[in-house]
Parts: structure tokens; sequence; C-alpha cells
């Protein structure tokens, strides 16, 4: 390789890695900085070093701890109704496909625009509809006889409200990627596997599960790292109540730190969000590209 | 034959219903922008506005609560964004895919964690660096940011594009004089435009969504149309005509690019996940 080639390679690659290090790297590292002070931007007086006493608190804090709860809660109970779902739609768009009806390409753009718009005018849509008094959620259900129900209003149920708003919204991205996963088998090894006498559900066990599986796992890595740092809808539609009953890891970062100004606690809250953040991906991402080899 | 028509109508009915549940949201925000106050308080519900009317998005773009200068600030946020991303990340990409640089896999790999990375682990460090050198509330400010956040998925899709470009073409224009430059310039940049498309389209998809970075680094100035949508709510009497209306006015764009860039949009979603 000429010496004129090994300039130009940088100059292709350093302006991104730069670029990164000081907007993401650097800030971190200032992030550490802060979350070992009583910074709080809406006190005059300067911030003091307390060590890991931040730290130490946020174990104790019972609303952390609660977000965390219901972080992991929402997560997991969102992705496999998202999973389970866009499994099912996604046989339903590929037999349609196999069939070569007309129009499925149009129902299947149709179908997944929920997942275009923005958590943030999706989740005021549905604070809407779930209105008490006004939304048209309750008025459905007392047609079929139902009491009215207390979507945000209840600590018992605001978290299933946003499960399933966040499900309604997402569930079309599973259905894509289940979608793309089996356009992918090879069409004869359905033949085979009927004129072998398998039935639906043997097909779905030893021929789609398992050649689909990979664009699963990545699916489902995605979303969980999404719901892992849910932030839109629940800012827009609860705020994290009533209580903290719908309180996430982001949202209450957020209120910490930019309502009531405790910057320093904010800042040592996002630190131990990230941490749980670089594990679970390593996990994800061993999981995914384990025992093929990476790139 | 009977029974497949049978199966085939069964299919249709199924799909439609699926579909129609799945947008009966959407449906129902675009109905109640149209409809006059009455009728949105109305119960049982008015399902078909019976007097539509303008008044929502009239009131959007005019008078005390004009949301035009934070639609405009959106705009020019994306743009500036989705094209400063795309060239930078295209830079990049091509240098991890036809030269040998030290480390790349572990560099490539940093990277794409950092796509994995909470906006909220940096947001607040960002809010305190911006605004001892005030950045804060300003448009560049705000597209650094979104820059930054969307490098790494756009490096990693422009990498999947160059990859697959057959290495005999560029040797052939290398043989005939090419320099490095107009090679990426007048021979791969054509071939992967494709994946550029992707880039672009899920950059500005971003970029026009985003809320929590503009929430907190933008104020009076700055300030983004998904901040300005998102100020509807914590009122006690939410005006949910002018709601419906913003909401119809910020996912319309989104829906326009849907339709006319699907095949994009699914490659974007779907080719990290096939092939690699």
């Amino acid at each position: 390789m000429s010496k004129n080639a090994r300039v130009i390679k940088y100059v292709f690659v350093l302006p991104a890695i730069i670029y990164l290090i000081l907007l993401t790297i650097y800030p971190l590292i200032y992030s550490l900085k802060i979350s070992v002070t009583t910074l709080n931007i809406a006190r005059p007086y300067p911030p003091q070093y307390i060590g890991l006493s931040n730290f130490v608190e946020l174990l104790k804090d019972s609303i952390f701890l609660t977000a965390m709860k219901n972080t992991f809660f929402l997560t997991v109970l969102s992705i496999c109704a998202e999973f389970i779902l866009g499994f099912i739609i996604a046989r339903f768009f590929f037999m349609g496909a196999n069939l070569k009806l007309k129009g499925v390409g149009l129902l299947r753009t149709i179908y997944m625009l929920p997942m275009m718009v923005t958590p943030l005018v999706f989740g005021l849509i549905w604070l809407y509809i779930f209105n008490p008094t006004l939304g048209v959620a309750n008025y459905l259900l007392s047609l079929l006889g139902f009491p009215p129900i207390s979507w945000f209003g209840s600590t018992n149920i605001a978290l299933y409200s946003i499960v399933l708003i966040n499900v309604w919204e997402w569930t079309p991205f599973m259905m894509l990627l289940c979608l793309a996963g089996l356009s992918t088998i090879p069409p004869e090894l359905f033949e085979v596997a009927r004129i072998d006498g398998a039935g639906w559900h043997q097909s779905i066990a030893f021929i789609e599960l398992p050649l689909v599986r990979r664009v699963i796992l990545i699916g489902l890595m995605i979303r969980i790292m999404d719901n892992f740092r849910l932030f839109d809808l629940v800012y827009v539609t609860t705020g994290g109540g009533p209580g903290s009953s719908t309180e996430t890891l982001s949202m209450f970062t957020y209120r910490q730190s930019f309502m009531f100004f405790n910057v320093g606690y904010g800042a040592a809250a996002s630190i131990i969000i990230l941490i749980l953040g670089i594990i679970l991906a390593q996990i994800l991402i061993k999981s995914v590209w384990g025992k093929e080899e990476y790139a | 034959m009977r029974k497949r028509e049978i199966k085939t109508t069964l299919l249709y009915v199924v799909l439609i219903l699926i579909t129609f549940l799945s947008i009966s949201p959407l449906i129902w925000i675009f109905l109640t922008a149209f409809k006059i106050r009455r009728e949105i308080f109305a119960i049982p519900p008015v399902w078909i506005p019976k007097l539509p009317t303008l008044n929502n998005f009239i009131s959007i773009f005019t008078g005390g609560f004009s949301r035009t200068p934070f639609i405009y600030n959106s705009i020019i946020i994306s743009l500036s964004t989705t094209l400063l991303a795309m060239v930078i990340a295209t830079m990049a990409a091509y240098g991890f895919a036809k030269f040998r640089v030290p480390r790349s896999k572990d560099i490539e790999f940093w990277i794409l964690s950092t796509r994995m990375m909470p906006p909220i682990a940096v947001v607040i460090p960002l809010f305190l660096l911006f605004r001892n050198v005030g950045l804060l509330d300003t448009k560049r400010g705000l597209i650094m940011v979104y820059i930054a956040f969307n490098l790494p998925f756009a490096i990693w899709m422009m990498s999947i594009f160059f990859r697959q470009l057959p290495r005999e073409i560029e040797e052939a224009a290398v043989i005939d004089g090419c320099s490095t430059f107009s090679l990426l310039r007048y021979i791969s940049l054509p071939l992967v435009a494709p994946g550029l498309a992707v880039v672009a389209i899920f950059t500005f998809y971003f970029t026009w969504n985003e809320l929590l970075f503009a929430l907190i680094l933008t104020g009076r100035v700055a300030k983004t149309f998904p901040v300005s949508i998102s100020e509807f709510r914590g009122v006690v009497n939410i005006r949910w005509g002018p709601m419906a209306a913003s909401s119809i006015v910020h996912i319309a764009p989104v829906i326009v690019i849907t339709f006319l860039l699907q095949k994009y949009i699914i490659a974007g979603l779907t080719l990290g996940a096939i092939k690699k």
C-alpha cells in the first residue's frame, strides 16, 4: 500500500471517530465527574464532592427501585406480546404473499404505519382515546356492557395501559422482521415437509421458528433496548404517575435532573442506567452473534 | 378450487381486519382533527364530522398559538442532520469497507454499541456542557447531537452496502487512473445509492420524531415541532382539536415517505437482520 493510501484511509475514518468521541465519550466522562457531587443547577452555591453517596442513596431510593422494576416488567410484557402477535400476523401476510393475493403489499404498508408515527403523537392519540369522560375506549366498553376503566388514573392499571399502547405501536416492527425471516426460507422446505405429512404446527416448530431465529433475536434485541430507554410514551401519557406506578428509568432521571434540578443525583442514576444498558447489550449481542463470527 | 376461493376470501377478511385495527387510532385522530369543539366533546362520539372544519389547522398556523416557527425549526434541523450525517457516515463506512484500518472490527463494534446507549445517559452532561459554551437552545447544538446519534446506524448500514460492491469494478477504475476520491464519487457512490436512501430516510425519521434531546436542549428559540406538540398535555383542559391537527401535520410527511419509499424502509429495518 502506498504512503498516500495510508493517509487517505484516516481522512475517511477519523472524522466520524473523533466526532463520536467528542459527543458521546467525553460527555460520559463529564457525567461521571458530576455524579459524585451535590450539583443542583437551581442553587447558587458550588457543588461539593460527596464520593459515591449518590449511588448509595439511589439504591435505597424506593422510587428508583420502582422505576427499575417497572422498566423490567413493561419490557418483558411488551416484548412477549409483540413477538407472539407479530409472528401470527406475519404468517397471515406470508400466506397472502404466497397465494399472490392482490393488494397484500399495500395492506402491509398501511398496517405498519403506527410504528412510523412518533411515540409522542401515538401516545397523545391514546390519551384522547383513554380519556375518562370523552374517550372512545370507555364508550365502546359501555356498548359491550363493561364498566368504565380508569386507564391512566389507577395505579393498578396505568402500567398495563402503557404496555397496550406500546404493543399496538411496535407489533408491526416484529411482524416485518418475522415476515422478512419467513421470506428467506426456501419454498422447497415447506413442500418437502408437506409431502412428509408435517402439520402446520410442526412446520412452525421445526422449520419456521428455527430458521427465522436470527431475525427474531435481532428484533428482540432492538426492542429490548428501545423499551429499556422508554421515555416519550410515558412522558406524554402519565408523566410517571399516578404515584410512581408508571415511572421508568428514563422518566425518573429526567424528573430528578430537570424538574428537581438535582443534576448530581440524576447523573448518578444515568450512570447506573448506562451500566445496566451495557451489560444488557453485551448479553444480547453475544446471544445473537454468539457462535457465528461477528461481521 | 372452491376450497381455495373460501380460503382466499377468509384471508382477505383477516388481513383487512388486522390492518384496520392497527391504524384505527390514526383514523380516529384524523377524523377528530376536522371536528368542531362540540363534536369532539360529544358522547356518544360523533364518528364522522358532520360539520367538517379547518379551524383546528388554521389555529396551529396562525395567531398566538402558532406552531409555524417550531415546524420551521424541525425542518431545518432534520434536513441539516440528514445531510451532514450522510456525508460523515459515508466516508467512514467507505474507509472501513475498502481500507485496512487497524483494529477496525473493534472500532466498528464500538460505533455500533454507541447506538445502544440510552439518550438519557448523555443528555445531562450535554446540557451542562452546552450551557457553558452557549449551545443551549440553538439549532446548531441540537443538530450536532442528532448527527452523533445517527452516525452509528448510518455507518453500519453504509458499510453493509459498500462491502457488497464487487471489487473488480473498483480495481478496473484504479487501473484506469482513477483517484480515491473520484472513485468514491463517480463509481462507488452511485452504486450504493439505495443505501444512501435508507440512511437518509432513517436519519430524517429519527430527527423529525425525536423528543427527549429537544425537550432538554432547546427552549424558546430552537424549540422543535415534537416539543411544541408535547406541550398539549399537562394542562387541565387539553385543546383536543388543535392537538389532533398538529398530530396530523406532524405525521403527514412521515406517512407520505412511508408510502413512496417503503422499499427502502423495509430494507433498512430488515437488512441488518438478514444479511451480514
